[in-house]
């Protein structure tokens, strides 16, 4: 590439990188297009009274605070009722608003643990090097090549079996998710660390005696950051996917209403009433389609080196 | 370093790999309660004698670490234990394993075939028409989740058109095959899963493929190679595409091990028999002799892919050869 | 040394289009390299030296693209030749011997391979005959034991043996002009001298005509018959290097000579030109070097010279090239 090319590129002294990079996540249509589907769903789990249509869990026509219309199992796409009713006769479309808040949730909740421990781990791993990186590098590995999934399924029958409480078995997928999802994170973290340990300004530091800690939070951090604020959007559609996925086989937590588990109760009836598993599966899609585009837009708009 | 002695290496080293999955493994079976208890919940009618004659057999009165080293003895001779519902474990497994396989395999060389020559096209017309639109499909395909593609496939393709089955490995009455030919109904039932499969890993590695061409397109030798006059087809081929799959080949190596740790969903949303499908009934019967099984079975297979990722990559790339 | 002409180029303007607006890398260049002579072609980092280069070789990487100019070479207009055509131009009578020798060689395979490949494709010949005229070739550029050198890897071998096998390349299909761009800028010292002479020599030995683009003034000295002196991706003068050397006619090519150490005889300090490389979207108006010219005047700043012919076969793009009269820091 030219020399005057490579000049223009350059950033222009006195604009911040983060107002620099938003600048170019504007220019990427499909990550405002992510950015606006999230932001969708953020303003439908907000206000999920006043975006759905009937209470929550009310069997319209049947539960008192929902006498009408009358009741319909199973019923069809209509006026009252656009996504249809499920077997038990509650509104698809109405509980899938409700749906939006656990979805919500499960992604951050997870990948909060997740990301905290790729941080950790690839922070330490790629600062120190030698044998504690070594170690760590051995255990993501078994990590990542461990059938987490199946795992998972395992981990989550034998924790709901044993203690049937309802609401906190949502957290339990939650948790256990998160702690299953850092080892492909924790290895590309280490990846950037040792990229950013080749600049010369950390060796100075080292040289003029700061200590490892403050090289490892005052230096190595804020360069990491842009892939970690990447990492962590991408990581929020993974943790929502995979909630989706187990559910929608029978292992999630029964008394959540994630969309999974409104898969699930539905996957019987595919046959007489689809739009109960498809309208929710549907929505799963969209709301990871939203935070992947977003992650790659970011990806894109954050990348250090600047590219056309 | 030659190739050979690469692949001795790599071998060597995915041991305490192994090792260290069925530790995981076996530990979380533990963690999980006794095992005379779980075999004999189903059955309650078993006699304290026969559960410390099971005892016994499954050496649960000996050391824990006695446990394991026998338990993966047994492993190494094939001796994958009984059912809890009844049945070896090794022949139920074996009934499944060709049909996970199949869509599995079928599934990831379709996708390869396909994706490397449109995220070459995509990088080569970069910003083009056919480009952005090939990028934007891309994207969107990777968040579509194979249960929602599956489903309504099946319900497009099979409850509402009957041009595909709407599940299954094959039909149930012979009557049913079509021209009378087993072949041709297998191959019929197949097609719905595969396509389908298909789609859904296509998407990224299109976006990989097309990023690392990008990327490799950049690159000095490249700009030298046509300052030589070197066709154009030489240079985008030869030089670019083999210096872009070294990225490609590691992700594909990684994503696979991701792909079969989703066979149970991919598997129970076609109503396919493979292992995967059969993992999710045993884990809610806990029938923890399948599960272990299905588990190291996948864990295995994932790291054989890792092995021949490894080498492909020896084989594209000199440079690695002399770690 | 005959002044018979081989390449012409004139008004060649290259653009590149970036989404920080359009880059006016090349904008208005005119060259002329004779049979057999060695043109250096001289300017700092960013003046449009590689962007010439590749614009000659028509492999000006995107957003790039030429949209003015002709270049002459052989009775064709390269411009207006099929990309097809081009190849066949490409490495068999014009060659290119890039920048960094170190990123120049496809690193996936042995350097015999790359070498046959290119023997190959510009003649019809045997794996053997292409592999035997290799390792030839890599003896011809001072490459020790070619036998086993061909069959390495680029990321096995030094920085000088790749630049080595870099106009091996170059060579391998007898060109009848090189374009070397800054051949030794990426190289030790030690190691710059011998590629010089290996270069010196090939010209000898060959009669092949050559540019040479770089911003070492000393080098042009050394090695070149002929120079053309580049600023902000315009021409500033030409001449042979005698002429240029000795009466510099551009302010722009009297700073230079004064800011090379290797030419220092009767200087008291190494002087330096003050400001900064133009923002080539917006250059300066007028002339372009008017903000760093001690000479400017009005018309410097509102007028852009004509590259003009002042005899001899010397060119200037200057206005006030009759009046000034510069000092080389060259003692003749």
């Amino acid at each position: 590439m030219s020399q005057s090319t490579k000049q223009l590129q350059a950033r222009p002294r006195g604009v911040s990188q983060w107002a620099l990079a938003w600048r170019r996540l504007k220019k990427n249509k499909t990550a405002i297009a992510g950015l606006a589907i999230v932001g969708a769903f953020v303003v439908m789990a907000a206000f999920d009274r006043l975006v759905a249509l009937y209470p929550p869990k009310c069997i319209v026509g049947i539960s008192p605070e929902c006498p009408s219309p009358a009741f319909i199992s199973n019923g069809p796409p209509s006026l009252s009722h656009p996504f249809g009713t499920d077997i038990t006769g509650y509104d698809v479309y109405s509980e899938i608003v409700y749906g939006a808040r656990a979805a919500f949730l499960i992604g951050l909740g997870a990948t909060g643990l997740a990301i905290l421990i790729a941080v950790l781990i690839g922070l330490v791993a790629g600062n120190f090097g030698g044998w504690i990186d070594n170690l760590l590098m051995r255990v993501t590995e078994v990590f990542l090549v461990i059938p987490f999934f199946l795992l998972l399924l395992v981990f989550l029958q034998v924790v709901l079996k044993f203690s049937p409480a309802s609401t906190g078995g949502l957290w339990i997928v939650v948790f256990v998710i998160g702690a299953f999802s850092w080892p492909g994170a924790a290895r590309i973290i280490r990846g950037e660390v040792l990229k950013v340990r080749e600049f010369e300004f950390i060796g100075a530091s080292r040289q003029i005696g700061a200590s490892s800690s403050r090289i490892l939070f005052r230096h190595l951090f804020p360069n990491v950051l842009h892939i970690i604020i990447v990492l962590l959007t991408l990581q929020i559609a993974t943790s929502i996917l995979t909630e989706a996925a187990v559910s929608f086989l029978g292992f999630g937590a029964p008394g959540s209403n994630t969309w999974g588990q409104q898969m699930y109760t539905s996957s019987n009836f595919i046959a007489q009433a689809w739009w109960a598993t498809l309208f929710p599966a549907l929505f799963v899609t969209i709301m990871v389609m939203g935070f992947n585009l977003l992650g790659n837009g970011l990806r894109d708009a954050l990348d250090p080196r600047l590219r056309e | 370093m030659s190739i050979i002695k690469y692949v001795l290496r790599r071998t060597l080293y995915l041991i305490p790999v192994f090792f260290g999955i069925t530790l995981l493994v076996f530990t979380i079976e533990r963690l999980a309660g006794d095992p005379v208890q779980l075999y004999t919940a189903l059955n309650p009618h078993i006699s304290e004698q026969q559960r410390q004659l099971l005892r016994q057999s499954l050496h649960l009165d000996q050391l824990i670490q006695v446990q394991y080293l026998s338990w993966l003895s047994d492993l190494f001779s094939f001796n994958l234990g009984f059912s809890f519902s009844g049945g070896s474990v090794a022949t139920i497994i074996a009934q499944k394993i060709w049909a996970t396989l199949e869509l599995q395999l079928i599934g990831l060389a379709l996708s390869l075939i396909i994706a490397i020559p449109i995220g070459v096209l995509s990088a080569r017309r970069r910003y083009s028409a056919l480009d952005v639109t090939i990028t934007s499909t891309s994207l969107i395909g990777t968040s579509i989740p194979i249960f929602f593609l599956g489903v309504s496939a099946i319900l497009i393709f099979g409850y509402n058109l009957h041009w595909f089955p709407s599940g299954g490995y094959e039909s149930t009455l012979p009557s049913q095959y079509p021209y009378g030919n087993l072949i041709l109904d297998h191959l019929w039932h197949l097609v719905l899963p595969t396509t389908v499969y298909t789609f859904a890993i296509l998407a990224p590695v299109v976006l990989l493929v097309r990023s690392s061409m990008l990327e490799v397109l950049r690159q000095d030798y490249i700009l030298a190679a046509r300052a030589s006059g070197l066709k154009d087809r030489t240079v985008i081929y030869r030089h670019g595409l083999r210096n872009a799959l070294i990225p490609i080949v590691t992700y594909v190596g990684l994503y696979f091990g991701g792909l079969l740790a989703g066979a149970p969903v991919t598997e129970t949303v076609f109503n396919w028999p493979g292992v995967g499908r059969q993992f999710v009934a045993s884990t809610t019967e806990l029938d923890f002799p399948v599960i272990q099984a299905v588990v190291v079975i996948i864990t295995l297979m994932t790291l054989v892919a890792n092995l021949i990722t490894d080498v492909t990559y020896a084989y594209i790339d000199p440079r690695i050869r002399l770690e | 040394m005959s002044s018979e002409p081989i390449l012409r180029v004139h008004g060649l303007k290259t653009y590149f289009y970036t989404f920080a607006g359009v880059v006016k890398a090349v904008d208005g260049i005119d060259l002329q390299v004779n049979k057999s002579e060695t043109v250096g072609f001289v300017g700092e980092s960013g003046s449009g030296k590689t962007v010439t280069a590749q614009s000659i070789m028509r492999i000006v990487p995107t957003p790039g693209k030429t949209i003015a100019g002709e270049i002459e070479f052989e009775g064709r207009n390269l411009l207006a030749l099929t990309e097809s055509e081009m190849q066949h131009v490409r490495g068999k009578q014009i060659a290119y011997i890039p920048q960094d020798p170190t990123t120049t060689l496809d690193p996936v395979y042995s350097v015999g391979d790359q070498l046959t490949e290119v023997i190959r494709r510009h003649q019809s010949v045997s794996k053997k005959y292409a592999l035997a005229k290799a390792t030839e070739l890599l003896y011809s550029v001072g490459i020790a034991d070619p036998q086993i050198r061909v069959t390495q890897y680029p990321h096995e071998l030094s920085g000088g043996t790749k630049q080595r096998i870099a106009i091996a390349r170059a060579l391998s299909a007898d060109p009848i002009l090189i374009l070397a761009d800054e051949p030794t800028t990426a190289l030790d010292v030690t190691i710059q001298a011998q590629i010089l002479e290996l270069l010196k020599d090939l010209k000898q030995k060959l009669n092949v005509a050559m540019v040479f683009i770089t911003h070492d003034m000393g080098i042009v000295a050394d090695t070149c018959d002929r120079v053309t002196v580049l600023y902000a991706g315009q021409v500033c003068e030409t001449g042979t290097t005698e002429q240029v050397f000795e009466k510099p006619k551009h302010p722009y090519t009297e700073a230079l000579l004064s800011s090379v150490p290797s030419l220092a005889l009767r200087r008291e300090k190494l002087s330096v030109i003050p400001g900064n490389v133009p923002n080539l979207i917006q250059p300066p108006s007028g002339c372009r070097f008017h903000p760093r010219c001690s000479y400017a005047k009005q018309i410097c700043i509102d007028k852009d010279p004509e590259l003009e012919s002042i005899g001899d076969g010397r060119l200037v793009h200057c206005h006030r090239w009759r009046e000034l009269e510069l000092k080389s820091a060259v003692a003749s």
